[in-house]
Order: structure tokens, then C-alpha cells, then sequence
């Protein structure tokens, strides 16, 4: 029998040794998602920021003030549109680092803006640990809007709203650009 | 379901990200090919139920190692295959390592002429089981699971010309087995 035989019936025996799975099993999976994948933890991070970015004690004292608005806003009842928040954020943030660490305050407040949608409950993605800071382009997070919609806040901190096809280009790109 | 390579690697980034969305998304994916995959590797019903959420769990706790230049495929099967291979381990003796528990319709669904191929399907399915475990793993993963070479190397963590040189030597003799 040749080659092309054998394979041919591996192909038979492929589709003849399928069979149903429970429906139930892949709810069962998804139960157990836990809730948080990532090692990023709220509050403690926040920690972990200062300490990551070996700033002066004027910046660390910057990040907690901005740490501290966010949770204003939050228990004030505004809803995320805190774009202004984030921007005010990285003023604070550029002006205690200087223009040589700009854009790691913009890694930064997005990252203290993606504690807060994420202790908000939100499913917040943030990308801000393998993003390129420098790449004003590049997805820091992103998170879905209940139209189905994406939000993302790109390097420069700007926000856009998009959908899942322009998410993916996005993302695409990115990747691509790390390749290089 | 085809997912192509940019929503794949999509999914890949939103996973390393922590996106609990990605993981379910992970879950709709994958849940069957890796039920099915326990059951081609042997394990019956029940324990292929169990096994395969065991692999999500173990999923979401190697997210780490999900690195980029990864394929999804490969990293997902992998773990598969280790949580197959640990609960074998586990229960050496316990369970009957073969493919036997599949239900495979004889001269059932396909065509006038397919009695004797289904008998040959049948010879061939017992003549997989038969074959040793690394040599029924390449069969199963690259002929039956349809995984690339490169996928199923990276699952079963060697070069990809050792695996075709396993697949050669498996189908040299599954050939002999058939005809004999």
C-alpha cells in the first residue's frame, strides 16, 4: 500500500473517530476562568509602578496624587470619560520626569487609568508592559464597550472607539512593529 | 472553526494581556479538538471531559509562556499533552492506552464503496493504538488533529525533522500492518 493510501485513510480515520463533546463542558471551562490571568493586581501595582520606574520621590508623590483623582472620579459617580483626568495625569507626570521619560508617563497614566476601569469591573486589556512607549501608535489598552465596540488608548494617550476588525489591524500592527 | 493567523495572534496578545474575553474565547476554540485529542490518545469519555478542562486550567496558569513567536496550536496542545501524559502517570495501569473506545461506524456514513475502505479504517485505527506512545502522538497530532509539522514539534517539544522522521518510521509501519 502506498504512502498516499495510508495518509488517505488517516484522513478517513480522522473524520470517523470524531464524535459529540457536552455541550455543558465548555461552560463548565469557562467557569473556571479566574478572574484575574494577569499578574497585575490593583493597588499593589501601583506600588510596583513607582518602584518599577525608579523615580524621584516628586514623581512617586505625582502618581499617588493622580492614583488618588482616579478614585475621586470613581466614587464621585463619573463614568470613564475621564480622558481630561488621564491628560491632567500626564502633565503631572511629564513634569516630574522630564521630557526624557514623557513617554513612560504615558505608559504609566494609562496604566493607573487601566486599575481603575479594571477595579471598575470592566474587561480591561492593557499592553502597556510589552508596548513600545516611543510608538505613539501603539495600543496601551483597550477595553469593550457594551455596543460591542473596542475603546483604546493609544501611546499618545489619546482615545479612540473602534470596531473588533479595526482592533485586530491594530494589534496586527503592533506585532508586526515588535518583529522588527 | 479556521481562525486565521492575525486573529489568532490577536488572541494570543489579548491572552498575554489577561483578557478573561480572550480566554473564554480561547475555551470556544479549543474545547473540542482537545477532547477529542484525549480520546485519540486514548482515555475514555469521561476522563477526556476531566482532562481537557484540566488543560484550560493549566492554561490560564502558563499564559506566561505563551510568547510571542509562539503558535497558539502549539502551545495549546502542548499542555494537553502533558496533562495527558502526567495523568498517565498517575494511573499507569489504570486505563487502556489505545484509541478502541471510539465509537467507529464500520461501512456506516460515507459512500457505496467505503465497506472495505472502512474495514482498512478500522485495521488502521488498531494499528495506531498499536503503535509506540511517541510515534501514536505524532499520528494523532499531525494526521488526525490536522496540526502542522512545526505545530506538532513544538507540542512534543523536538526539531521538526524529528518529527517527520517519527511520522516516516509510523506510517512505514502502519503500512506493513495493513497489508500484512
Amino acid at each position: 500500500m502506498s504512502e498516499e493510501r495510508i495518509e488517505k485513510l488517516l484522513n478517513e480515520l480522522a473524520e470517523a473517530t470524531t464524535e459529540p463533546v457536552s455541550p455543558h463542558l465548555a461552560e463548565e471551562i469557562k467557569n473556571q476562568i479566574p478572574q484575574r490571568l494577569s499578574p497585575h493586581r490593583g493597588g499593589i501595582d501601583t506600588v510596583n509602578i513607582i518602584i518599577d520606574l525608579r523615580i524621584s520621590k516628586l514623581a512617586a508623590a505625582a502618581a499617588i496624587i493622580i492614583t488618588m483623582l482616579l478614585f475621586a472620579n470613581f466614587f464621585g459617580g463619573r463614568s470613564g470619560g475621564s480622558d481630561g483626568l488621564l491628560q491632567s495625569g500626564r502633565f503631572l507626570i511629564k513634569y516630574c520626569l522630564g521630557d526624557i521619560d514623557a513617554d513612560k508617563g504615558n505608559v504609566s497614566a494609562a496604566r493607573l487609568r487601566y486599575e481603575y476601569l479594571s477595579q471598575k469591573g470592566e474587561d480591561v486589556v492593557y499592553y502597556g508592559d510589552s508596548a513600545d512607549p516611543q510608538d505613539s501608535n501603539a495600543v496601551l489598552i483597550q477595553w469593550k464597550l457594551p455596543d460591542g465596540r473596542y475603546k483604546v488608548v493609544f501611546g499618545d494617550l489619546r482615545e479612540e472607539t473602534v470596531l473588533a476588525e479595526e482592533l485586530v489591524k491594530l494589534q496586527a500592527r503592533m506585532l508586526r512593529e515588535k518583529a522588527k | 472553526m479556521e481562525y486565521s493567523e492575525q486573529m489568532s495572534n490577536s488572541l494570543a496578545a489579548r491572552l498575554r494581556a489577561g483578557s478573561r474575553a480572550a480566554a473564554a474565547e480561547l475555551v470556544d476554540i479549543y474545547y473540542r479538538q482537545i477532547y477529542i485529542f484525549m480520546r485519540r490518545l486514548g482515555h475514555d469519555s469521561q476522563t477526556s471531559e476531566d482532562l481537557t478542562q484540566e488543560s484550560f486550567i493549566s492554561a490560564w496558569q502558563h499564559i506566561s509562556q505563551l510568547r510571542s513567536g509562539r503558535t497558539l496550536n502549539g502551545w495549546m496542545y502542548q499542555i494537553a499533552a502533558n496533562v495527558s501524559r502526567l495523568y498517565r502517570r498517575r494511573h499507569k495501569g489504570d486505563e487502556a492506552v489505545s484509541i478502541d473506545g471510539m465509537d467507529l461506524p464500520v461501512g456506516g456514513e460515507s459512500g457505496s464503496d467505503k465497506p472495505a475502505n472502512s474495514e482498512q479504517v478500522v485495521r488502521l485505527k488498531n494499528a495506531v493504538a498499536e503503535l509506540p506512545v511517541k510515534l501514536r502522538q505524532a499520528v494523532v497530532l499531525h494526521y488526525l488533529q490536522h496540526l502542522t509539522i512545526a505545530e506538532a514539534a513544538e507540542t512534543v517539544g523536538v526539531r521538526k525533522g524529528t518529527l517527520k522522521s517519527r511520522l516516516n518510521r509510523a506510517l512505514g509501519t502502519l503500512r506493513s500492518q495493513i497489508d500484512s
